[in-house]
């Protein structure tokens, strides 16, 4: 039995890493087939798409700038994935909180040092996500109302909410578009590595990946989400509070969600004008998916996104394609490397496969030791029945 | 013998989980036959059937109809070859007229577009035809259960249906619908429709059916003539055990009592008493078994006393207090393990590692913490010595449960009941579908915790090897009430155990007194 339960975890394993290569390979190849397609030198273009972000220090530096939110973002979306809870509140609560932190910031001024301001605006962004997550939790908890509703409508009435508050308190009106003042300079996050341009802020969000990866395999907060997000039933039978836990956890997501607005807002911005959702809410769930809930790699999934995303930049400004185009092939890539199941027949069949095979070799055994069939009275019926993974006891081995 | 129909040929069904539904089952219906499939429940009757009907692909084995061989791919495929079948529950539209209803997928239409008029013509003649009572222009919502069973008949009837599969047509209906639906059959048997009926009340299956297949646990016990058989004959088959295990276990001590069930009644979503009144108590050092056709209030019986389900009233007391108003956790600090009926749902978070499984009702306790953090390696030392003590195989305490297989599985759950340090364990099944290994190692624990620790603990199991020898006293269960007891439980005859499993028999109030 232990030969062929290893022997499955080894296809199981396999098939995983074929299932992202090969869901790859498909975005890759459906985008060089669309780009022959609308390209005058789609060799060049994906050329370009590929390698283009390595090209410069300057387009490097972008790729983790980029990422820096999505870290943070998809640390956030962790936490609601990890629940089996598909709250997307954290759309809008990234921009509030960037707003809210503007607000805060813009108040206080340059009386604080940087040390001070930065946590200090970080905390508010933090309190903003509690405040916000409350609502689409509290709704789930007391009321069984669909979250993912909830969560998508509250976040126009929050963003409409947030342009409302930049017209008309925070409004520099000095400019000819929506927009806050410049922030004061203790709260701008310097930026790093020379050529690169790296900002700060990826190493608040890599502190954050730290913290949170703690929190999710070294604390018995962690164990109960992972349990409780794994098999809320099974959680209940032993004795877990299905629904504290996965409450506790939206919190925490809304406040991660809350502190990357903050720190977008301070890493690559000098006013706050979105007069609009980001979508760092939902890349976060993205970047949350490719991680497959695991919090140490969910700067990899973040990059993974970014470099995708500075390929478009590249793709668009050297060659003839629309930007837009990108986001098909992302479609592709994160649906394939997303689904679960996809390529699962074909694991199931060489699992199925290697099962057969060994029942097929026992049953040869059992022939050549000559043992009459089964008969149909009582006492020779065997408990061949109950053999797990199709391994059949053969009812000589019974008798014996 | 008349001319037959179907003909099953060893067919043999594995679940991709490694289950073995059907293990080489044969078996052919004549023309003009209602032809009774008879088996406890997880006896393998619905997924044969469901086989027949396309729904379930089997590993090995054919299907001959009219002594063609035919490949059923699909339901749809099934009804093209003259394959009807009436589910359990029912799967019509409810906002839909009965004429509706029935001609979906047989539309008939004019000039492209659906002819209500002839559907509803056309279904009536049919329901006229064999004497339904049902209005074919009436809305399937405003019918009764037992009208919308007949609606769900005339949907295989007017597709051909020469062989219809009718499973447990009578668990929904009352006895004068019941009554009713038995004339239809008949009629429909003397037009040359052939039915499978599957039941395992045998009172209806000796009155209506000419032949009975009975399945025990995947295998086929053979088929029969009803003539010459009578309902003790049947259960016998139905019910038995395959191998007689012997268990030899020293004497119980008896304790104090440490679960006390009074009068519990549990009323499910639909109304009915699921649980109607049960009442016993277990001692410290005793095992209680109990028997019974599975859905007799065997499942709500354990939800309830595990604290995952309220009841409507009575009391369930363990070790003295009352678990009304506990959560789970206070339960299981007040001495409950258990081990769940559906391990897969209940007893593991199949994604999550083997020490996750185990450490799941401790890893929050102080004793697992170091200030903030969990103490990893405590935690590990004691999981790798629980993998050493109930031998579970795998690679180590961090793989997935899900790739173990079914008996480790189980392992892996009763590594975490059986020590938990509760003194109640309550065993749903606990070795359901496992290797033989396996499943004595745990009923073997069983039995040495109840004699060395004192634990006190109910078993319910279909499988009657079990109860039988595992358990000190005996009790079984039928439509949510206690309705036998015994003393000694392995003298207890599979014969007798039968007749009150089914409902043949039952022991009056003054013959279980003292034995609650």
């Amino acid at each position: 039995m232990k030969k062929g339960q290893r022997k499955t975890e080894f296809i199981e394993s396999i098939m995983e890493v074929v299932r992202i290569v090969a869901g790859m390979a498909i975005a890759y190849a459906v985008a060089l087939l669309i780009l022959i397609l609308i390209s005058d030198d789609p060799i060049f273009i994906v050329k370009q798409f590929i390698l283009g972000p390595f090209t410069s220090l300057r387009r490097i530096g972008s790729i983790f700038n980029l990422a820096t939110p999505l870290i943070i973002c998809g640390i956030a979306m962790c936490f609601m994935y990890a629940v089996n809870k598909f709250n997307l509140i954290g759309e809008s609560i990234f921009m509030i909180s960037a707003c809210a932190a503007t607000f805060v910031g813009l108040q206080i001024g340059n009386s604080l040092p940087m040390v001070i301001m930065i946590p200090l605006l970080m905390l508010v962004g933090a309190i903003v996500g509690i405040i916000l997550a409350y609502i689409p939790a509290i709704m789930d908890r007391k009321l069984n109302a669909n979250v993912v509703v909830v969560s998508l409508m509250l976040n126009s009435v929050i963003a409409q909410l947030t342009v409302w508050f930049l017209r008309y308190h925070m409004r520099d009106t000095k400019l000819s578009y929506l927009g806050s003042p410049v922030i004061p300079e203790n709260m701008q996050l310097p930026s790093m590595l020379g050529g690169l341009k790296v900002n700060a802020g990826i190493l608040i969000a890599l502190v954050i990946v730290i913290i949170v990866s703690i929190l999710f395999f070294k604390t018995s907060f962690g164990w109960k989400i992972r349990l409780v997000g794994s098999n809320p039933r099974f959680s209940r039978a032993v004795g877990l509070s299905t629904l504290g836990i996965s409450f506790a956890a939206q919190l925490l997501s809304g406040a991660i969600a809350g502190v990357g607005g903050a720190v977008e807002i301070m890493n690559s911005y000098k006013r706050f004008q979105w007069i609009a959702t980001t979508g760092h809410g939902f890349d976060g769930m993205v970047v949350a998916v490719l991680a497959r809930k695991n919090p140490i790699l969910v700067p990899i999934g973040a990059l993974f996104l970014a470099y995708i995303r500075i390929g478009a930049d590249v793709v668009s400004t050297s060659g003839d394609i629309p930007s837009e185009f990108i986001t098909v092939i992302q479609g592709i890539i994160i649906l394939l490397v997303a689904a679960e199941s996809f390529l699962s027949g074909t694991k199931k069949k060489l699992i199925y496969k290697s099962v057969e095979k060994e029942e097929a070799e026992k049953r040869a055994l059992a022939a050549a030791e000559k043992v009459e069939e089964p008969q149909k009275e009582t006492e020779t019926v065997t408990e061949e029945y109950k053999a797990p993974d199709g391994v059949v006891d053969t009812p000589e081995e019974e008798v014996k | 013998m008349a001319e037959e129909v179907l003909r099953l040929q060893g067919i043999t069904k594995i679940y991709p989980n490694g289950f073995m539904a059907n293990k080489d089952i044969s078996f052919s219906v004549g023309k003009n036959e209602i032809h009774a499939l008879v088996g406890e429940n997880g006896a393998g009757k619905t997924t044969l059937m469901k086989i027949l009907f396309g729904m379930e692909d089997c590993q090995q084995g054919s299907v001959y109809i009219d002594g063609k061989e035919v490949k059923i791919a699909n339901p749809l495929d099934a009804i093209a070859k003259g394959v009807g079948m009436v589910h359990q529950h029912f799967m019509l539209l409810p906002s839909l007229t009965v004429a509706e209803n029935v001609t979906l997928g047989v539309e008939p239409m004019k000039n492209g577009l659906y002819d209500y008029e002839t559907a509803v013509k056309e279904t009536q003649a049919i329901a006229d035809k064999y004497n339904f009572k049902v209005d074919a222009t009436s809305k399937v919502k405003d019918l009764s259960v037992g009208q919308m069973q007949k609606v769900e008949i005339l949907k295989a009837l007017i597709k051909g249906a020469k062989i219809l599969i009718l499973d447990e047509p009578t668990a929904v209906l009352t006895p004068q619908e019941t009554e009713e639906l038995f004339e239809q059959l008949f009629a429909l048997r003397d037009s040359g429709v052939s039915i499978i009926f599957i039941s395992h009340k045998l009172e209806e299956v000796m009155r209506i059916c000419s032949k009975v297949t009975v399945l025990r646990r995947g295998v086929c016990m053979g088929t029969y003539d009803i003539e010459g058989l009578d309902e003790a004959k049947i259960s016998r088959l139905m019910v038995g055990r395959d191998v007689v295990l012997k268990f030899n276990k020293a004497e119980a001590q008896l304790g104090d009592n440490i679960l006390d069930i009074r009068n519990l009644v549990k009323i499910n979503a639909f109304g009915k008493h699921v649980l109607d009144g049960v009442t016993f108590s277990i001692k410290a050092g005793e095992v209680v078994g109990i028997a019974g056709v599975e859905g007799n209030g065997q499942t709500e019986l354990s939800q309830v006393i595990s604290g995952l389900t309220d009841f409507a009233s009575g009391d369930v007391i363990l070790n003295g207090k009352s678990i009304i108003g506990m959560n789970v956790k206070q339960i299981r600090d007040n001495g409950l393990a258990y081990i769940a009926e559906d391990r897969m749902v209940e007893g593991v978070a199949s994604d999550m590692s083997i020490e996750m499984n185990i450490m799941a009702d401790r890893f929050f306790d102080k004793d697992y913490k170091n200030g903030f953090f969990i103490n990893s390696r405590k935690i590990r030392k004691e999981v790798e010595d629980y993998i050493k003590e109930f031998e579970i195989m795998c690679d180590g305490p961090d793989q997935p449960v899900r790739m173990l297989s079914g008996g480790n599985v189980q392992k892996v759950v009763v590594a975490r009941e059986f020590t938990s340090g509760a003194n109640f364990i309550l065993a749903n099944q606990p070795t359901r579908g496992i290797d033989v290994g396996t499943a004595e190692m745990i009923r073997k624990t069983i039995i040495r915790k109840s004699r060395e620790e004192k634990t006190c603990t109910l078993l319910i199991s279909a499988d009657l090897n079990e109860v039988l020898e595992c358990s000190d006293r005996l009790l079984v269960m039928r439509k949510g009430r206690v309705v036998a007891a015994f003393p000694k439980a392995n003298q207890v005859s599979e014969e007798e155990l039968g007749q009150y499993m089914l409902g043949l028999k039952e022991m009056s109030a003054e013959q279980m007194e003292g034995l609650l």
